[in-house]
């Protein structure tokens, strides 16, 4: 038996994935768009990997598993669940959402969960079609990788959320969102190393990206889920995606209080 | 010189606090006051200026437990402000508040859980899966045991008809369907109080009386306290025995409504068809104080050929003179086919409280007289 407190957000993420599932046919295209992007950055490795066997430690199979990784970690959350939020700030719906014995950002999370299973889903069939047409993609083979690679995927969810629900409570302040999107998009993914490893990074730009939280977005799963970092090393990433998590999650808390007094000001 | 509410009623025992009770709120929004044009918004970014704007300032109420109280006033007014004050969402720039026993922007979600909330511009439901589901979403938020449930769809089902249209989402609804699904949605946790604003807005009649029908049997069968906002007089007429008028941010009347009616719509007009015209009419009513009369052609003659003087109306004020005096006086002197009396809407007496003609201290002097 469910707690009836924890419930209502088990109903949430439930009704969110059913919404997703409303919009399936835009859902899909902007999937396949983003895949497109994907093939595109497989063609492009492929041609900067000819002639070599390996680059900053990654040798084509690895960067390959790299790549669809970096895609599955990147297609969780997608801009629906991010602008679901920001429209709520910014069209004032977030009003319905006080009316209600719910907690803001617990909410939100629950929703983006819901929606974030669909996506994961449909990400699992194209890398799946993906892992049949390319070949030597190496994805990890024993259980404790496959375990804490699963740990860190999930974790990787929660951080994002984190950074994604942060950003999207600046739109209270600035009244728009695309500037805050494109803004939160290039700097997460650079830093977290969706665009390009972070060991291709000069080293004083690696040392920068690994004291933020973005790396747990996207380094962390992918080096863990290759084998490059393993044991305690593996277990040490994980605990600090955690460190970021919580610490992300109270900022949030606070946000929203300093931002449910800024409706106060200039009014819902 | 600001005592609490609940300091007051510490002091003075027995008195219970009623379950609203509101003194001295305030919200002061800020507005930016932008120079015209370019050179004004490039300014702007620089150096800001802002003026507060009083949306509410200064309301003291106080709704007791089962009242259904119509909250009235010109666009602008701060009626919904003062509504999300009062819920919750808002929180309040100055004075107090108590919803029963609770302060409800400091314990939003206790607070929240007793109370629904309609706001007709907006919807609860979610846009993209089934009215059903939705509600069934809400049993989980408000954590409504099984039976209760049940039994509320039922009996909302029932009185709203939504039978039809529980199955589609809500972006396939109508606008009347949508506000009867969202009706539906504020009550079924039965909570002890219910705003509504403006729950009636851009509905056809049917619909709007079905509303009112709901409305009215929640409150009579649960016993729910109501506070709605309208523009719809015929909402108030139907469902408030109470009228609280507030314009730019202030209560300018609060008081029974039929009390408001006899002060300031002692005027009745009588319409009376006759079987054949009566010349000098006017003489009829020599000695009645205030009595007009006006002629106007019956609407059996035909255009090219009205018969003139067959219908008249005569507007009286019936703290001066009564209808059957009158109507006895146009019977002496010819035969009466058909009548009817008009009195003038709380539609007329609002719209002279918003054009100002009334005067407000008159008007809270009634609203004083019926407290």
């Amino acid at each position: 038996m469910i707690a009836p407190a924890f419930k209502k957000y088990v109903s949430l993420a439930r009704c969110s994935m059913q919404n997703t599932l409303a919009y399936r046919l835009s859902f899909i295209l902007n999937f396949l768009a983003s895949f497109i992007g994907l093939i595109a950055m497989y063609s492009l490795w492929q041609a900067i990997y000819t002639g070599q066997v390996q680059l900053s430690g990654f040798t084509w199979s690895q960067m390959q598993a790299y790549l669809l990784v970096t895609f599955f970690v990147n297609s969780m959350l997608s801009y629906y669940s991010e602008s679901s939020i920001t429209s709520k700030i910014i069209d004032g719906s977030v009003m319905m959402d006080l009316l209600r014995p719910i907690q803001f950002q617990k909410a939100r999370l629950a929703e983006t969960l819901g929606s974030c299973v669909l996506e994961g889903l449909l990400s699992c069939i194209l890398i799946g079609l993906a892992a049949i047409f390319t070949f030597g993609i190496s994805l990890p083979h024993d259980a404790g990788t496959i375990l804490l690679f699963a740990l860190s995927i999930v974790s990787s969810i929660l951080l994002k959320f984190s950074i994604v629900y942060l950003s999207a409570l600046l739109c209270f302040w600035t009244t728009s969102s695309f500037g805050i999107y494109w803004a939160r998009t290039s700097i997460t993914n650079l830093l977290s190393g969706a665009l390009v490893p972070l060991a291709f990074f000069p080293g004083w730009l690696q040392s920068v990206a690994m004291v933020l939280p973005f790396q747990g977005i996207v380094n962390t799963p992918v080096t863990i889920g290759l084998g490059m970092t393993e044991g305690t090393d593996a277990l040490q990433l994980i605990a600090i995606q955690w460190v970021w998590i919580v610490l992300l999650w109270l900022l949030g808390k606070w946000m929203w209080s300093r931002a449910v007094r800024q409706i106060t000001i200039h009014g819902g | 010189m600001l005592y609490s509410i609940k300091k007051i009623h510490r002091e003075g025992r027995g008195i219970p606090l009623s379950l609203i009770e509101t003194r001295g709120l305030q919200k002061v929004f800020r507005q930016a006051i932008k120079d015209p044009g370019l050179a004004g918004a490039v300014k702007h970014l620089f150096t800001q200026r802002y003026k507060d704007k009083y949306a509410v300032e200064g309301i003291d109420l106080k709704i007791e437990e089962g009242e259904t109280v119509a909250y009235v006033g010109p666009n602008g007014a701060g009626k919904s402000t003062t509504i999300k004050m009062l819920s919750g969402v808002l929180v309040p720039s100055g004075g107090e508040i108590i919803v029963d026993g609770l302060v409800p922007h400091k314990q939003r979600m206790e607070n929240a859980q007793r109370i629904g909330a309609v706001f007709g511009q907006r919807t609860q439901l979610w846009w993209d899966i089934p009215v059903r589901e939705s509600l069934g979403l809400l049993r989980d938020i408000y954590q409504v045991p099984a039976d209760q449930f049940k039994q509320n769809m039922d009996v909302f089902t029932e009185l709203l008809g939504m039978e039809s249209f529980l199955h589609l989402s809500a972006r396939k609804l109508s606008l009347g369907q949508r506000m009867r699904a969202d009706l539906a949605a504020a009550l079924l946790h039965d909570p002890k109080i219910v705003y509504l604003d403006e729950p009636t807005i851009g509905l056809d009649v049917a619909v709007k009386h079905r509303i009112r029908d709901f409305i009215k049997e929640m409150n009579r069968s649960k016993g729910t306290t109501m506070l709605l906002t309208t523009h719809d007089l015929g909402d108030i007429e139907d469902l408030c025995e109470r009228l609280v008028i507030i314009d730019q941010g202030r209560i300018i009347y609060d008081g029974k409504l039929q009390e408001v009616k006899d002060t300031f719509a002692r005027e009745r007009t009588i319409h009376i068809q006759l079987s054949s015209p009566i010349p000098d009419a006017e003489e009829l009513f020599r000695g009645l104080p205030e009595v007009q009369v006006k002629r106007s052609g019956d609407p059996k003659g035909t255009i090219t050929e009205p018969q003139e003087g067959l219908a008249l109306s005569i507007r009286f004020d019936r703290f001066r003179c009564t209808a059957s005096d009158i109507v006895k006086r146009v019977m002496s002197r010819g035969e009466v086919v058909d009548f009817r009396i008009d009195e003038p809407s709380i539609e007329e007496i609002i719209r002279r409280v918003y054009d100002g003609k009334l005067d407000s201290a008159a008007l809270s002097a009634a609203g004083k007289g019926s407290a």
